[in-house]
């Protein structure tokens, strides 16, 4: 227990300090400012503002990211609000009662409801991950390849379960991001491997540059395709009235509560736990609610539970990127991307060689937190505004933005060209309804699958039952392996497709 | 979508959509030589202005290669008969007949005589498989596994076959269940938004940050007909001027602002 908060010490120690201070504050607005443009969700932002992180030190540049994060989330929130445009699939469920209870006027109490319920949902998960930090990490000493290899392969079912739409076609994806993996210089013999003897290939497709081609440029050519001119139902009304009333508040408490528990949960597993997390949150909510009908008409426990719930899950998913070096979804896994360019190896020796760094981390989540709710608040006003910025201006922009941004990481005019590629490619995907996330996990995961495989079976001398002698990595794949038959499972299927359906209308 | 099997106006039009779809898989499956074609010639016609050093292969070479490993890679190999020795001596450009473009050749002779009752889910699965099957190819010269230790190319291959399976798979679902037609797609907004893209690439060495931006900028507002020029031109000299303060001198990367051969 002492250990405990002399690690909470010091993080706020290394968080407190005027320059991770202001690093945590330009992270958090310029996060929020990006994260607010419609179409342009969590991890496209994260990827877009990575580069303004590299001539940073290492604690700055993570804490700065952090701030990013929630900005990009907090932000993604807003514009669901505001104008039921979702900028990404965490913030789809915020959407339903969010906007209506814009629409009747009360923009303002939603607001600060996702804000206070995002807040305390923060507090908790921060706790959390300082209390199962530690312990979670001696179990990590436990696992050997065998053990590594299946836990990867869990959070990809998970990863497969969560995407929406055919079970078959995310599988598929998850296989092509690992085959995308492969491409550049084999760890183990150094040759180089589907590069066609590219010197720029010869290090693997950046992980930014996917990124931001798949998700980025993207969006941007598939909104093009519905005409620069948005369909844009934006509130009119003047934002009055910021606070909730008392009333509102005694309503969504328990909602905040029972979405942060929900959400720290989930968030733990590994395998996109954020998305899922509001989900169930607000499914949870409708079920157990007195009067059902109420949800999707503007009821405030509609938009606190998911906000806290995605919140809860988003900061308990640093769990098992700092003790097991996994990430469990695709925005931690730019958080990897982002670690390993500072030349930090995530995983359980982070813990113990850099302990400033953890806990400077996690105590700049918690910060960054609070600095959402107190500036964003007050600004609210200015992110509105910037949503009346038309399309055709704002499009051509981003485009400029994002090119600078890959340009700059490796200074290679190549990266670029790569970047545009893989944003047709991204085009081709959402034409034929696959979904994008499943393939940057499956990249991610890529390398770091292979080396544990082919370590895995080196030791057992070519015995591929090693993953089912094992007892940890036999309950692991079990645990996949079942989720997998209820992914297919007709009944669980058409459940699914209800939650999604629900949002879509 | 009318596709009542019985009448005869619909029966032609979906063998003319058949036709046109398996042109289209036919297309995909020469895909590979084609870019080599055109690269070749690319090189050529670069060598020719004195752009770039010759690429070392003239366009009839190209041509000549494809065209004799495509229509002797079957003999080759019978020659060859089995045995992994003799699979080492043929050359790329047979194996690329061999593993990409006949099976693709397969599928869509397979695709001249089905009904594709979900177009989408079909073609994405075709697709993925040629993925697959190119990755196949570029994989092929790479170490196997040796006893029980993986070589290079080991894995690449495990998830390239495992990907052409589920490509099927998804192909095969699109076969037997009905679903959504082809997505429309559109020409203005990918052809600018790359355009703009590789305006950018090839000019930023060269020109640097100003030029490349503003240009990228305007080419990229090319790919919707809403734009509004004057205000376009004054955000984007805005932007620029942004750009130009915010990564070399707020970010400190060393991004060069003005043309290199005014520098000098």
């Amino acid at each position: 227990m002492a250990d405990l908060f002399s690690g909470l010490a010091l993080g706020f120690g290394v968080a407190l300090t005027p320059i991770n201070l202001m690093l945590c504050l330009i992270g958090a607005l310029v996060g929020t400012l990006v994260g607010v443009l419609p179409g342009i969700g969590t991890i496209a932002t994260v990827a877009m503002l990575l580069p303004i992180t590299f001539g940073l030190p290492p604690i700055g540049a993570l804490i700065m990211l952090a701030g990013i994060y929630y900005g990009a989330q907090y932000g993604g929130s807003t514009t669901s609000i505001l104008v039921n445009i979702p900028g990404e699939a965490t913030s789809v469920v915020t959407t339903l009662d969010g906007f209506q209870m814009a629409k009747q006027g009360r923009a303002g109490p939603a607001l600060a409801i996702a804000a206070i319920g995002s807040f305390f949902a923060g507090c908790v998960a921060t706790v959390l991950i300082a209390v199962l930090g530690a312990p979670l990490t001696k179990l990590a000493l436990a696992f050997g390849p065998a053990e590594y290899f299946s836990l990867m392969v869990l959070g990809l079912i998970f990863a497969v379960v969560l995407a929406k739409g055919s079970v078959l076609k995310a599988v598929a994806m998850i296989v092509f991001g690992l085959l995308l993996s492969m491409v550049g210089s084999d760890i183990e013999t150094g040759v180089s491997r589907m590069a066609f003897n590219l010197p720029e290939l010869a290090d693997g497709l950046g992980f930014a540059t996917v990124a931001m081609g798949v998700f980025g440029f993207a969006e941007i050519i598939r909104n093009l395709d519905a005409g620069a001119q948005m369909d844009r139902e934006l509130v009119q009304q003047k934002i009055t009235g910021l606070m909730p009333t008392r009333k509102d508040l005694m309503v969504s408490a328990p909602a905040i509560i029972r979405g942060t528990v929900l959400g720290s949960i989930l968030g733990i597993l590994p395998g996109g736990g954020a998305v899922i997390a509001s989900f169930a949150a607000y499914t949870f909510e409708k079920k157990i609610s007195r009067d059902p009908s109420r949800f999707g008409r503007g009821a405030i426990e509609g938009v606190a539970a998911p906000e806290s719930a995605n919140n809860a899950a988003a900061q308990t998913s640093f769990i098992p990127l700092l003790t097991l070096g996994i990430p469990p979804n695709a925005v931690m896994a730019l958080m990897v991307g982002a670690m390993t360019i500072h030349g930090i190896v995530p995983g359980p020796q982070v813990m113990q060689k850099q302990p400033e760094l953890v806990w400077g981390m996690i105590a700049s989540m918690w910060i960054g937190n609070l600095m959402l709710i107190i500036i964003n608040l007050p600004l609210v006003g200015i992110w509105v505004r910037l949503l009346r910025v038309p399309y055709r201006l704002m499009f051509p922009s981003i485009m400029v933005f994002c090119a600078i941004g890959i340009y700059s990481i490796n200074n290679a005019p190549v990266d670029v060209i790569l970047a545009g590629a893989f944003g047709l490619l991204g085009y081709w995907l959402i034409k034929h309804d696959f979904e994008p996330a499943p393939l940057l996990l499956g990249m991610v995961l890529g390398p770091l699958m292979e080396e544990n495989l082919r370590r895995a079976l080196l030791i057992s001398r070519g015995d591929w039952t090693v993953f089912l002698t094992r007892p940890l990595s036999a309950v692991l794949m079990a645990l996949a392996a079942s989720l997998l038959v209820l992914a297919v499972l007709p009944s669980l299927r058409k459940k699914r497709d209800e939650v999604f359906a629900e949002t879509e209308d | 979508m009318a596709d009542t099997a019985g009448h005869s106006p619909g029966s032609t039009a979906s063998t003319i959509r058949n036709s046109s779809a398996a042109i289209a898989v036919l297309v995909l499956a020469l895909a590979p030589q084609l870019v080599d074609l055109v690269w070749s010639i690319g090189g050529l016609l670069g060598s020719l202005a004195g752009l770039v050093k010759s690429s070392g292969r003239n366009p009839a070479q190209v041509l000549a290669g494809h065209g004799s490993a495509l229509l002797f890679a079957v003999p080759s190999l019978a020659f060859g008969s089995f045995g992994a020795t003799t699979k080492s001596a043929l050359s790329s450009e047979t194996l690329l007949a061999l593993i990409y473009t006949y099976p693709l050749l397969a599928v869509a002779a397979f695709t001249l005589f089905v009904k594709l009752r979900a177009p989408q889910d079909y073609f994405g699965g075709v697709i993925l498989m040629a993925i697959a099957l190119f990755a196949l190819w570029a994989s092929s010269d790479l170490q196997g596994t040796r006893g029980f230790s993986f070589g290079a190319g080991t894995t690449p291959r495990m998830f390239g076959v495992l990907l052409l399976a589920l490509g099927a798979g998804v192909a095969v679902v699109g076969l037997v269940t009905d679903g959504p037609k082809l997505a429309t797609y559109a020409w203005r907004g990918p052809l600018f938004e790359s355009l703009s893209i590789l305006s950018f690439a090839l000019t930023i060495r060269p020109l640097g940050l100003v030029i490349s931006a503003f240009a990228s900028f305007i080419i990229s507002a090319l790919g919707t007909p809403e734009t509004r020029w004057t205000e376009t031109i004054i955000v984007g000299i805005c932007l620029t001027i942004g750009c130009s303060l915010l990564f070399p001198y707020a970010l400190g990367l060393p991004l060069q602002l003005f043309p290199r051969f005014l520098l000098q």
